[in-house]
């Protein structure tokens, strides 16, 4: 078991090596002047204003020393300073990090605790509800996330003045929870019919109906059927994860901006909008270690549950 | 189920046709005219100004109304008869901006698909095809790409590229590209282990050849549902961009930058924002049934 653990983590490095590499390079080399692009719908900028963004961007040096460089700074755990206001990147993060984790696990209780049950629905046939579940997911899947957050403030938020509008509210602590409501909802509007989706043909293959009923026959009722297939029905929950977290991630930014959650999807956007390549970089860079980790959760919580992979990962890992 | 429901293929192709003809639908510019010199002329079709003085109009679209042209006076105008949709803030017709902007959305859609699928099959198929150390460094390729939330990804792309069109189809391309590149890779090497790729390889065929020739056609079905679900996400992802102001500069529309415009008058007018919200929806919505036509397809 600890040597798949080590095999798990080791075969990672090159994933991690490889997405510090491909967030450098997407963000460095494609063909664009970065001081252009930078100064573009502001004043031009003065010939000593060029000269302190090439500096700052180290345009003149080449991008391998400036990747070298870069990664260095990471291991030190140096992310720079964001180029606008001049903090460090990791302040800014620490600042940004906590709200988005509340958010997102927020998101998630909601997505397992409706998507599971819909999943379930829709893998057993020929059932009275099975049409309602079934448009209820072609429903979730077509309608916007976007469009869904604000239609839901309104209505909440104005309409009815049961929520508050956006922000987290002053003080921390239990205070926050009104103002959590609606993001985490928004939020996990967009997961909703993927989990469901996935859950439906993971339900199927893992729980037949055929091996239900079996057990039934064993004469298994209740509480003993539920541990019975326990297990079985805990391997959705795994394999989502790995996908959960893109997901998620994509749709916090748009949810804390129309909320004004004070997460990393808004700082991702401010850093967008101000062209502020260090924040940027970092934090695409560590989108990717976020979906690298769910990733890895998953596959080593998977041998726990899954006495199929205990073997034959380790065996797929470094034969084929 | 539901028995006639358009393949993939049907409903990309019935999707490209109507993104091409909507606009034509509502404009202010004639179909066809005859310039004064007698020569015709199509100024709805080329994006090209227009005005009485240039020539007789002799083809006018069924509604006559300018996605651009700002009339403040008539700021929010609830739907009517002359506006079938509403006016927005800025008194623009609003029909005539959510049919000009599915043509964005749909045409940046199809592009950034089409440029995942390309490279995602160029990827995944050498992969599979090579093999050996190909194989182990495109897979770790690959993996790499997958671990990038597609709309982070291209949010950064966007920021460094500036947003158009072009960059936006290749920044929605780039964030896809791993998910068509795991598809291509798993049924290529499925295919290869048969038959039919041995025959061919055996008829004296190139791989490269035999790739093109005898597995392309094999992965088409697939492929067009891949595609289907590919479009349903690409147009979900430019409107998202384009709702966050990362996408086409102002005036040009876009479903996600008619929504983003409708929020800020949300409180008193709901068509701004529920309508291109529809819009959006039945574009998906027609998608996704088309990719599932199979039953037991997920």
């Amino acid at each position: 078991m600890s040597g798949y653990l080590a095999r798990r983590l080791l075969a990672a490095l090159p994933t991690l090596l490889g997405i510090s590499l491909l967030a450098f390079a997407l963000l460095s080399l494609l063909p664009s002047d970065p001081i252009l692009t930078w100064s573009e719908g502001m004043i031009p900028a003065s010939a000593a204003e060029m000269e302190r963004l090439r500096t700052a961007l180290r345009s003149d040096e080449s991008p391998a020393e400036r990747y070298a460089d870069w990664l260095l700074a990471l291991l030190r755990g140096d992310l720079g300073a964001s180029m606008r206001d001049g903090r460090p990147v990791t302040t800014l993060i620490a600042e940004a990090l906590p709200w988005t984790i509340v958010l997102n696990g927020a998101a998630v209780v909601l997505i397992y605790a409706l998507g599971l049950p819909l999943g379930w629905a829709l893998s057993r046939r020929r059932r009275p509800m099975l049409g309602g579940a079934s448009g209820l997911l072609l429903l979730l899947s077509v309608v916007p996330p976007f469009a869904a957050a604000l239609l839901l403030q309104r209505l909440f938020a104005v309409r009815l003045g049961l929520l508050p509008l956006q922000g987290t509210g002053v003080g921390g602590g239990l205070a926050v929870l009104p103002h959590l409501v609606l993001p985490a909802l928004c939020l996990a509007l967009s997961g909703w019919g993927f989990v469901a989706r996935y859950a439906r043909v993971a339900f199927r293959s893992a729980m037949p109906e055929s091996a239900i009923a079996a057990a039934r026959a064993r004469g298994l009722a209740g509480l003993s059927l539920a541990r019975h297939f326990a297990a079985n029905a805990a391997l959705p929950f795994l394999w989502m994860l790995g996908g959960l977290v893109p997901a998620l991630l994509s749709g916090s930014v748009i949810v804390e901006e129309i909320f004004s959650w004070p997460g990393m999807g808004r700082l991702l956007l401010r850093g967008v909008e101000g062209r502020d390549y260090p924040l940027v970089l970092t934090l695409v860079f560590l989108s990717g270690v976020a979906v690298l980790l769910g990733q890895l959760l998953a596959d080593l919580l998977l041998p726990a549950l899954d006495p199929r992979a205990r073997a034959p990962l380790v065996g797929t890992e470094s034969g084929e | 189920m539901t028995p006639r429901r358009p393949t993939p293929a049907v409903a990309l192709l019935t999707l490209t046709g109507a993104a091409l003809v909507a606009p034509l639908l509502v404009d202010d510019r004639p179909i066809l005219a005859r310039r004064l010199d007698g020569s015709l002329a199509w100024p709805a079709l080329v994006e090209r100004g227009w005005s009485e003085a240039d020539g007789v109009a002799l083809v006018n679209p069924p509604l006559h109304q300018s996605w651009r042209a700002v009339h403040l006076e008539e700021a929010l105008r609830p739907p009517s008869l002359q506006h079938p949709c509403g006016t927005d803030a800025l008194g623009r017709d609003l029909l005539a901006r959510v049919l000009h902007g599915a043509r964005l959305s749909i045409l940046v859609g199809l592009g950034a698909t089409g440029f995942a699928l390309a490279a995602g099959l160029l990827l995944g198929g050498t992969a599979a095809l090579r093999g050996g150390w190909a194989d182990l460094g495109l897979s770790r390729l690959i993996e790499t790409l997958t671990c990038f939330p597609p709309f982070v990804l291209a949010m950064a792309l966007v920021a460094v590229r500036g947003g158009g069109v072009g960059s936006m189809i290749v920044a929605i391309g780039i964030g896809r590209t791993a998910s068509a590149a795991r598809f291509a890779r798993t049924e290529v090497l499925r295919w290869r282990g048969t038959g039919v790729w041995l025959a061919a390889r055996a008829s004296g065929g190139s791989r490269g050849h035999a790739a093109i020739r005898h597995l392309l056609p094999l992965l088409a079905d697939h492929l067009s549902i891949q595609a289907a679900f590919g479009v349903a996400q690409a147009i979900l992802l430019e409107g998202g961009l384009s709702f966050l102001g990362l996408g086409v500069p102002a005036p040009i529309p876009s479903w996600g930058n008619i929504l983003a415009d409708g929020r800020s008058t949300l409180e008193i007018a709901w068509w701004p924002v529920v309508i291109p919200a529809l819009g959006l929806a039945a574009v998906l919505a027609f998608l996704l049934r088309s990719g599932s036509s199979s039953p037991e397809s997920a």
